[in-house]
């Protein structure tokens, strides 16, 4: 997670327009949850891997460990559809007889289940994409044009700034902890991680006593204003994001027949 | 030389009791002379602290007065507010007072709640952000900051409201030498456009050498005040509050024991003045 965040701040599309980055992440997001061709899915998820590896300059090898992630949940997800069990014996390409029933797979359930894992991925390329090329603070002020509630904005900038004084408390704890053999035994270390937790706890607290101090040593009102710069829309970038996003309409309508919400093949 | 300066803040016999029950405050009477720089030493947990947030009016006396600018303070929404944009407070640990990951958006905070236009608070950022030398990070997030960086950006965000007092909880702990040079200069060029400087300090040498006048606490009272040459001849305070001497001041006391300088003068008050005196002795 946080090398995510790192590369976030130091790619290449750092400075594009957020709202360029977010659009094409939603749009595509969108048309691969919605089409029902296997081929656009495909398209998808080597259309952001590509801009990611060569647009953005993430590391291939990173961006592959990123993708292998999710792939463990997937393939057992996906594995549970794939295979049927029923009455049956025609219907199946591959199965096992127990007791009169057979459990297998079907062609349906196949297709079923490559159609999902392609789409899936698709849509974690996505938020890749977006989640590597985009600063949690670029994306907040995009949902802040979007107009989501102050009240949301405000709690996703102190969570997103504190979740690193946290780590950072907890890394600082730990290493004191562990120099001075606070993890030597498994006893110890029940311990030594307990006081961790509550050490994190108390300082969190008055970490957020000392944050509403110094705010309102800044004439805090109730309000977290803050300055958001203006970025420049790039008409290239625009361009190019509504040209391949009608390709890939036009690919999924071509491909799939009809767009349809279900995905049902 | 001081000659009867007016005061800007003043602590009127000041107690304070957390609401743990630490009396922190146990009468406290401070002047801060307008336009100087004032510098408040002291060992660990002697009030520090406690004081300042009392001089912007976060917290309230339990018995005592704050004044600013000749005035009782009260403690209404409307005059707070007016307070606080004169007396503008660095905190001691900047991970409590960023709150932002983005430093431009940090330190325009404080600006915006000033109501100022969105020009203006981008004009005062860019040059908070300026006289700290903190542009090229700009773009960089909080968190990747080192804690010095943290530090100047913490600085850079009150300097950005421009206030007319000045105060800094310890500002050089943590910054390399260099770092610390360049911000006790620019404390030095705000000063001379009239800002008044508070800053607490363990740095006894820095206190000598730079303020203009030193307040020295100890147990939540003031033990002793005066020009930095009176306080740090004054053996029973230094030892009460258990302060080190200055070494420039050591290390005069001992050339003027062995005459190697002339002794009639005050003790000199930068490496370079001592330098040349002695080069200059007889
Ligand atoms: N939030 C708090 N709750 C309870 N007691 C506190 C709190 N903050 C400070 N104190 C106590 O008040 C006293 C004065 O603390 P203060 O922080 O003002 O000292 P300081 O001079 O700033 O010390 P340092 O040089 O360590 O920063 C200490 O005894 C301290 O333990
Ligand atoms: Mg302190």
């Amino acid at each position: 997670m946080l090398r995510i965040d790192q590369y976030a701040y130091s790619n290449r599309l750092r400075f594009t327009h957020p709202v360029e980055k977010f659009a094409f992440a939603v749009i595509t997001l969108i048309i691969g949850l919605a089409a029902s061709s296997l081929i656009t899915s495909l398209v998808i998820t080597l259309l952001m891997a590509g801009v990611v590896i060569l647009r953005a300059g993430i590391p291939m090898r990173f961006y592959l460990k990123l993708m292998s992630i999710p792939m463990s949940f997937l393939i057992l997800g996906v594995l549970t559809i794939a295979v049927s069990f029923s009455g049956e014996p025609f219907s199946f390409l591959w199965g096992v007889k127990i007791w009169g029933f057979t459990l297998g797979v079907t062609a349906g359930g196949l297709q079923t289940a490559v159609n999902l894992f392609w789409k899936s991925l698709g849509a974690i390329s996505c938020l890749y994409f977006l989640s590597l090329t985009t600063p949690m603070v670029q994306i907040i002020s995009v949902l802040k044009r979007l107009k989501v509630p102050s009240l949301f904005i405000e709690l996703m900038n102190l969570i997103y700034r504190y979740i690193f004084v946290l780590i950072e408390t907890a890394d600082k704890v730990y290493i004191s902890q562990s120099s001075r053999c606070g993890y030597a035994s498994i006893k110890t270390s029940y311990y030594s991680m307990a006081q961790l937790a509550s050490n994190l706890f108390t300082k969190s607290y008055h970490n957020s006593q000392m944050l509403y101090t110094t705010l309102m040593a800044r004439c805090y009102r109730g309000e977290l204003n803050v300055l958001e710069l203006p970025y420049a829309f790039s008409k290239k970038n625009v361009a190019l994001v509504a040209f391949i996003d009608l390709g890939l309409v036009i690919l999924a309508l071509w491909t799939g027949g009809v767009l349809s919400a279900g995905g049902h093949s | 030389m001081f000659f009867l300066p007016e005061v800007i803040l003043e602590a009127r016999d000041i107690e304070f009791e957390y609401p743990d029950g630490t009396k922190a405050l146990r009468g406290v009477s401070m002047g801060i002379p307008k336009g100087k720089k004032t510098a408040v030493l002291g060992p660990n947990g002697a009030g520090k602290t406690t004081i300042f947030l009392h001089f912007n009016g976060i917290l309230k006396p339990t018995k005592g007065k704050i004044r600013f600018a000749g005035r009782d303070i009260c403690y209404s929404h409307a005059f707070l507010l007016e307070l606080r944009k004169n007396v503008g407070i660095v905190f001691q640990d900047p991970d409590t007072q960023l709150f932002s990951a983005s430093v431009l958006q940090e330190i325009s905070f404080g600006p915006l709640n000033l109501g100022l236009s969105r020009e203006n608070v981008l004009r005062r950022v860019n040059q908070a952000m300026a006289a700290t030398e903190i542009v090229e990070l700009k773009d960089r997030p909080t968190h990747f900051l080192s804690y010095g960086q943290k530090k100047l950006v913490s600085i850079a965000d009150i300097l950005a409201m421009q206030p007319t007092v000045l105060i800094c909880d310890e500002p050089t702990a943590w910054l390399d030498p260099g770092n610390a040079a360049r911000i006790m200069d620019l404390f030095d060029r705000i000063n001379q456009e009239g800002v008044t400087i508070i800053f607490s300090t363990h740095d006894v040498d820095l206190a000598y050498s730079w303020a203009d006048y030193i307040f020295v606490m100890n147990q939540g009272l003031v033990a002793g005040e005066g020009i930095p040459e009176e306080v740090f001849q004054n053996e029973s305070l230094l030892k009460e509050a258990d302060l080190n001497k200055p070494w420039l001041i050591d290390v005069y006391d001992e050339l003027k024991r062995k005459r190697w300088v002339v002794a009639d003068m005050p003790p000199p008050k930068t490496r370079q003045e001592l330098m040349s005196r002695i080069s200059n002795s007889p």
